[in-house]
């Protein structure tokens, strides 16, 4: 079953653009990675699935409900963290997940100190006083605290330490393992590549690709490191070659293609040494946004 | 009702502070009259000392000092028409703004709470932060009243000048508020409404110094709810009830409508 389904979704600010023709959709229990670079439009998509903005044309479901018409019903089940927290200056940590769980006909009293604890979170401090990394903790209790059946997560781990990034994503395993559908949002790649089980890469507000994890990683892309035999530099023509840069001592191709092909043509010159390796997901990424 | 309660809750503070000083000032003024009214002749002397366009503009040409109700009339009434215009304001016009302004509308907005829900229960806190308010100094006008001797105020009177001010905050209040659900900095929205009430209330003494400019008092709520007026004809005119009234609900159904359409981004 699809958690969220969206279809063509655009979104325009009078005329500057949010995004364009956006369809992708989310099964139940998966993690879903939402990736592009800032501005891209990750932050239009959620706000507009949360209807905080109205869609210029599409539409999108969640549940299987309407985003617009079934608004408030879809929030009854969703956890949300935006990217940047912000609380009531008045209040202590304490009183804002409080009041935030009453508006859940739940008892989250036990999970609030639980959650809380394990993120070493002072319950008693005003949220004001708190640190950028502080107040995200707070957002990450208040999102999972109802224990929703999809949690959505704007940047969640900007300004958490790596160790509290590591709890942090200890629970949202936790929360998977419960058949919970987690879809966050973020421009580091390497938390992507731990949690997720699909991404979606978005750019200039056109989606480019969904595809699962795996796949990204194993997208035959091979990152070939040639070190030349000294004075005797080459150049390479191959299909499948999708990025070169040489200097005088190496040359190093991004290559997507046949690998015995790539033997085959390498049989006929002569170098010192050869590397071939998996691209790291950066540079996959990188070769994404610069189309 | 969650968010009634909190709104309720985070604007106590302003409510007992505004309530304190406006119903002190009037009971403080209201204690002054028992001495002022043993030298009643003096004191008529020194009203014709006035320029007559002084007291037109404050209507003492209508009412004098000679009862408790006409020296409250020109000198307490203004403290709950216009400071508790001023609070009404103030309450309205920063009430949803805020949650823009300082971007808690993300955090509420994800919350299972419409939009409309949203707007009931600030409108709601508001209404009730001005009857609390209202109440607090008809309370203190009864006791006021009652310290001096000549304390004969009719009750319908005294229900209509009570009465006449909480209707001319709402109106402020609902005008304020739908200029929050329009603009997007809540700063401006404060300065827009305040520069209202204080442009009105100068109509309102415009209109009463000149005939020229007579006119202007159909633009003042101020006229709408001259002391002098409701004293002497014991009424709120009908037409300044309609046209009250009529800001009072245009605003509230246009405030619904406007933040139901609005894109809320922070």
């Amino acid at each position: 079953m699809n958690i969220i389904d969206i279809q063509n979704l655009t979104k325009y600010y009078n005329k500057s653009r949010g995004i364009i023709d956006v369809s992708f959709s989310i099964k139940e229990g998966e993690i879903f990675g939402f990736i592009g670079p800032n501005g891209a439009g990750k932050s239009t998509t959620i706000r507009t699935l949360l209807n905080f903005i109205y869609p210029t044309s599409g539409s999108a479901t969640i549940f299987g409900k309407d985003i617009v018409k079934a608004s408030k019903e879809i929030r009854e089940e969703i956890g949300y963290l935006p990217s940047e927290v912000n609380y009531y200056d008045d209040m202590k940590v304490k009183d804002l997940l409080i009041y935030s769980s009453k508006y859940y006909k739940k008892d989250c009293s036990k999970r609030l100190v639980d959650l809380s604890e394990r993120l070493d979170l002072d319950l008693n401090k005003k949220i004001e006083d708190l640190s950028f990394g502080n107040r995200k903790k707070v957002g990450i209790v208040q999102a999972l605290l109802h224990e929703p059946k999809l949690i959505i997560l704007d940047e969640p781990t900007s300004g958490l330490d790596p160790l509290m990034q590591n709890v942090f994503f200890d629970m949202l395993l936790e929360e998977k393992e419960k058949g919970t559908t987690i879809f966050f949002s973020s421009h580091v790649l390497s938390e992507v590549q731990k949690l997720c089980d699909r991404v979606a890469i978005i750019k200039e507000g056109k989606l480019i690709k969904v595809e699962t994890m795996e796949n990204l990683s194993k997208s035959h892309f091979k990152n070939v490191t040639i070190t030349f035999e000294k004075g005797k530099p080459f150049e390479i023509e191959l299909d499948g070659i999708i990025q070169k840069s040489s200097d005088k001592k190496s040359l190093k191709l991004l290559y997507k293609g046949n690998s015995r092909a790539l033997i085959e043509k390498l049989n006929e010159l002569s170098f010192k040494d050869l590397l071939i390796e998996e691209p790291s997901l950066e540079e996959i990424f990188m070769h994404y946004y610069e189309k | 009702m969650l968010l009634f309660k909190r709104e309720f809750k985070r604007n106590l503070k302003g409510l007992i502070i505004w309530s304190a000083v406006i119903g002190g000032l009037i009971l403080l003024i209201l204690a002054i009259y028992p001495q002022f009214a043993k030298d009643q002749e003096k004191l008529n002397i020194m009203l014709q000392a006035y320029p007559e366009s002084m007291t037109k503009a404050f209507g003492m040409d209508k009412l004098g000092f000679d009862t408790v109700l006409g020296f409250y009339a020109i000198e307490g009434y203004l403290m709950i028409t216009l400071f508790g215009s001023v609070y009404a304001v103030m309450l309205a016009s920063n009430i949803l703004s805020k949650e823009a302004n300082e971007k808690t509308i993300e955090f509420l907005l994800s919350k299972p709470i419409s939009r409309e829900q949203i707007i009931s229960q600030k409108l709601l806190a508001i209404v009730t932060n001005l009857v609390i308010l209202n109440v607090i100094v008809a309370i203190v006008n009864l006791i006021g009243f009652n310290l001096s001797k000549n304390n004969n105020v009719e009750t319908e009177t005294f229900l209509l000048i009570s009465l006449a001010p909480f209707i001319l905050q709402l109106t402020f209040a609902a005008a304020s508020f739908v200029i929050s659900c329009i603009v997007k900095k809540s700063r401006s929205i404060f300065s827009i409404s305040l520069a209202i009430v204080f442009v009105t209330y100068f109509f309102s003494i415009i209109s009463g110094i000149s005939d020229k400019y007579k006119n202007l008092k159909y633009i003042s709520p101020f006229k709408y709810v001259d002391a002098a007026d409701i004293i002497t004809s014991k009424e709120i005119r009908p037409l300044y009830l309609i046209i009250m009234a009529a800001v009072i609900i245009i605003g509230g159904v246009a405030s619904y409508i406007l933040y139901h359409k609005k894109d809320i981004t922070v």
